[in-house]
């Protein structure tokens, strides 16, 4: 391959350098129906699940087709989307924050023939490219972290446990059933990039193992100083350690019962590695919401300390989210969301109904907050 | 294919799309490259990528470095440096760098402007991306360290197009669809956060914060962008006059015309609408009754949860004082456990240019972090540490109960000398002369 | 905006750019024996100066080339480019 100069030149990196320019503005990419009633949208409604109509005061209609869209997306399935939205929608296109794709037609007549070119389109293999849903009382999409495709701390994959998670809720996918919406996120370790600790089920991976000390190559890859302030619960001191040669090395010693497995030494210390393949897996929360409606928003609560990665399928992570979707169904209220009728119904039948082991570890232990979440009245049940 | 892939393999069956099977349709275009493209990494990137997945699916561990040194001329931010540690078996990924680029509002696109952005990213990455990042931003994913300043030469000269933040920063700020395509947003989500992007451009792109922040706009409080749960400053909107009221479709509701909560629940039999059981006694003020048939709100003891209007769109609506609801502090567990927003503003108008927004909450509250921060502290933790009050101090807002759940249930006040009658320097020999020693 | 926005604000600021060039470099080396990347608070320190005033001083010392970024992704440091062993640890030496 030649290299292809952009016009850049690096001996000289401030000529005509363009910097602070910001995104692209919002307005450039509305579609007409979008400008013109910008600001004056009188209802909604789902039409069925993964179609919507918006009506405008100017008696404007527009009706989405919102469809499953995978978080990582080559440009061929970008080029793809692009194609349809010529063909249906003039050349716009949009996605939701949780990686829908949503296609805006002005007429009602546009629908059909746009829904049935979606579900008409599926990969070599025979999964759906563009399946219809993700609205309403259903389970939409998961909204997820980088995992093995691209991270460097990661407990878990991200888009493996999320298409087979997602494979098992598919059917809640393209339906209303569910009392209220179910939103299922996957952080893959706990710095969370991408934040689940409000999710009705979260799926977090979680290393369980302290770093190694690659201590040959420690003080040589890495600033020691830089190590043990990586360390959010001071659990790294400096020391010297005998070395091959017979000489001492600077190294560092990690007091392993303080380590909360969080991995940012190994940002700064590559030195310090921490997966490990039978040390992680898998953490899954429960009952967390953003929105204000009814009750206030609410974390998510850890509800299965550990589960082991079972790549490529997961099987017990899905069947266990699949047990939870499958008792907040059958029991909660209309409009009720998975945290509210926990509540409701109370954590120790949750626990009953969702047929879910209580251990030791669901016992809060970290730090001042933990003391308030113990039960400090005499009401329980049975 | 490069390599065998039998893990990921089974990952092409089942509904959901595969990304599996994406990824392959992807090595495959490259591979044909029908278009010709002098493509400036490896053509066989997506290959590796597939075969190092793959090994990690076996090993269960990553295999991937991170890289803290690249980045663009001057900006702190907007790169993730990442490498492979299986270098000579993946040689197409051994550089598989990360680009955060700045989305539009609303996530809106044009067809024509994502043909551009995948003709660059075909040519000078791998093709692949995020759409989008957990943040907002549309993450370009994988490409080598020589690609980065051209990358970033062609989109600020040809595509008028900035990168993200990343790093010690303000984060791209992201917003709910908003007014764009939705009656229940109470400000323009989009305009504010267009504009709070490029005042701040230098904040995004020259990291001087102790640790991230993060802006979200959300136009009210169903929070579908979760400004109060991750995000530093949450602008949830708000309005403080009466929610509007069409009497005859409160009617078409309960005569089962209209279906409740735009037809959401329509894959069960949930029985007729019954508005006392779904929405009066949901109610969590119990502001609301019904009389004479119509039914009443008292406005004035709602908190504005959105449940009625969620649920009969077509017969309430929002009212038209609006604003926005200012909520600080929001973070996710790491390190001293999650935090959602508090509420540091009741209610402040939310109309270009925001000089109150910017001038009275935005740029104090950054000079109290900046000073005041330990290194790696969100706000949320500085406020934790320093307490509500300071945050108030520094911003110059009068204590309000809205702003508190509860008042405090011990009583060691931390009193200011100022506030004590005759301060508290005393003269003991004057308290001697009424009391032995 | 045109990148030399930075070079007018430094005009107007309270720091002399030469002498706070010279008092940072000056800190960081004389700590560069321990570590050789910094957080923006530990700049501040030695540059004596409130953070937004520091900021207008590191800004320039980046385009001038005097410092560089390092990013854990999530947060920020700053070094004298070449200094430490990050470069070799990442290959981009």
């Amino acid at each position: 391959m030649a290299f292809i100069s952009s016009g850049y030149n690096p001996d000289k990196p401030m000529e005509d350098r363009i910097t602070d320019i910001g995104p692209r503005k919002y307005d450039e990419f509305y579609p007409p129906v979008i400008a013109n009633n910008k600001g004056k949208w009188l209802y909604h409604e789902i039409l069925k699940p993964g179609v919507l109509v918006h009506v405008a005061e100017s008696g404007d209609k527009v009706f989405t087709v919102r469809c499953g869209g995978v978080r990582l997306m080559s440009t061929t399935h970008i080029l793809e989307i692009c194609d349809i939205a010529e063909k249906h929608c003039d050349g716009y296109v949009r996605w939701t924050t949780r990686n829908n794709i949503e296609f805006m037609v002005d007429s009602e007549d546009k629908v059909e023939p746009l829904v049935q070119d979606l579900e008409s389109r599926k990969f070599a293999a025979g999964s759906y490219k563009f399946p219809v849903g993700g609205t309403g009382a259903g389970v939409t999409n998961i909204i997820h972290t980088q995992g093995w495709v691209h991270c460097h701390t990661p407990a878990t994959d991200a888009s493996g446990p999320v298409k087979a998670t997602m494979d098992a809720l598919f059917d809640d996918f393209k339906d209303h059933r569910l009392p209220a919406q179910l939103r299922v996120s996957l952080a893959c370790c706990l710095n969370m990039c991408g934040a689940v600790h409000c999710s009705d089920i979260a799926i977090l991976g979680y290393h369980r193992k302290p770093p190694m000390l690659d201590h040959e190559y420690l003080d040589k890859m890495c600033e020691i100083p830089l190590a043990i302030a990586a360390c959010p619960t001071a659990a790294i001191k400096p020391t010297k350690i005998d070395g091959a040669d017979g000489g001492k090395l600077k190294s560092v010693a990690v007091k392993n019962e303080r380590c909360m497995f969080c991995g940012n030494c190994y940002t700064m210390c590559p030195a310090m590695p921490l997966a490990d393949q039978e040390g992680d897996g898998i953490v899954l929360m429960a009952g967390g919401k953003v929105s204000n409606r009814i009750s206030a928003p609410k974390f998510s609560k850890v509800v299965v300390a550990f589960i082991p990665n079972e790549p490529p399928l997961w099987p017990t992570t899905v069947a266990t989210i699949k047990k939870m979707v499958e008792a907040y169904a059958k029991d909660a209220n209309k409009y009720e969301r998975l945290g509210e009728w926990a509540e409701r119904i109370g954590w120790e039948r949750f626990f009953e109904k969702c047929e879910l082991d209580f251990t030791h570890h669901l016992i809060d232990d970290f730090r001042d907050p933990a003391y308030f979440t113990w039960r400090q009245t005499s009401q329980f049940k049975f | 294919m490069k390599h065998e892939t039998p893990l990921l393999d089974q990952l092409e069956s089942g509904p959901w799309p595969s990304f599996v099977s994406d990824l392959k349709q992807q090595a495959e275009k490259r591979a044909k490259n029908e278009e010709g493209i002098d493509f400036q990494i490896p053509q066989d990137v997506v290959e590796d990528l597939l075969g190092v997945l793959e090994l990690s699916f076996k090993d269960g561990e990553t295999h991937w470095k991170h890289g803290g040194i690249v980045g663009v001329f001057g900006y702190g931010g907007g790169v993730i440096g990442r490498y492979c540690d299986q270098p000579e078996q993946f040689p197409g990924v051994a550089h598989f760098h990360t680009m955060r680029v700045n989305h539009p509002g609303g996530k809106f696109y044009t067809t024509k402007y994502l043909r551009e952005l995948c003709e660059l990213w075909d040519l000078r990455g791998s093709g692949l991306t995020n759409m989008h990042g957990s943040t907002g931003d549309i993450i370009f994913l994988g490409t080598t360290t020589p690609q980065l300043e051209e990358i970033f030469y062609e989109m600020t000269h040809k595509h008028n197009q900035d990168l993200g933040g990343s790093g010690s920063n303000l984060r791209t700020p992201s917003d709910c669809i908003g007014q764009a395509r939705c009656e229940w947003a109470c400000y323009d989500t989009q305009a504010i956060c267009y504009d709070f992007t490029q005042e701040y451009q230098d904040e995004l792109h020259r990291p001087a914060f102790p640790y991230k922040f993060k802006f979200k706009f959300d136009g009210c409080p169903n929070c579908c962008v979760a400004s109060i749960a991750r995000s530093d400053l949450s602008f949830i909107g708000t309005w403080r006059d009466d929610i509007k009221m069409d009497q005859e479709a409160v009617q078409a509701y309960i005569g089962g015309e209209i279906p409740p909560n735009g037809g959401s629940h329509s894959g069960r039999d949930w029985g007729p609408f019954d508005i006392n059981k779904e929405v009066i006694n949901l109610c969590p003020t119990q502001c609301m009754w019904m009389e004479d048939g119509k039914l009443m709100i008292d406005n004035k003891e709602c908190t504005r949860c959105m449940h009625c209007i969620n649920v009969m769109p077509r017969a309430l609506r929002i009212g038209d004082d609006r604003g926005v609801t200012i909520m600080a502090g929001a973070k996710a567990p790491i390190l001293d456990g999650a935090q959602m927003g508090s509420l540091i503003v009741p209610f402040m108008r939310a109309e270009p240019p925001y000089t109150e927004i910017k001038e009275k909450v935005i740029e104090p509250i950054w000079d109290w972090w900046m000073e005041e921060g330990k290194n790696r502290e969100r706000l949320g933790e500085l406020m934790k540490r320093q307490g509500l009050q300071r945050l108030l101090e520094v911003c110059g807002f009068d204590p309000d109960p809205r702003m508190v759940q509860e008042p405090r249930s011990n009583p060691y006040i931390f009193w200011k000398e100022d506030e004590v009658e005759g301060g508290w320097e005393r003269d003991v020999d004057k308290f001697r002369e009424k009391h032995q020693r | 905006m045109h990148p030399l926005h930075i070079f007018s604000e430094v005009l107007q600021m309270a720091l002399d750019y030469e002498e706070s060039k010279t008092k940072l470099i000056e800190g960081l080396k004389k700590k560069s024996k321990s570590k050789t990347k910094f957080y923006f608070n530990d700049l501040a320190k030695i540059l004596e100066a409130k953070p937004r005033e520091a900021k207008k001083v590191v800004n320039r010392m980046i385009i001038d080339g005097h410092l560089e970024y390092w990013s854990s992704g999530s947060t920020s440091m700053y070094g004298i480019p070449g200094m430490g062993k990050q470069a070799a640890a990442e290959h981009e030496d």
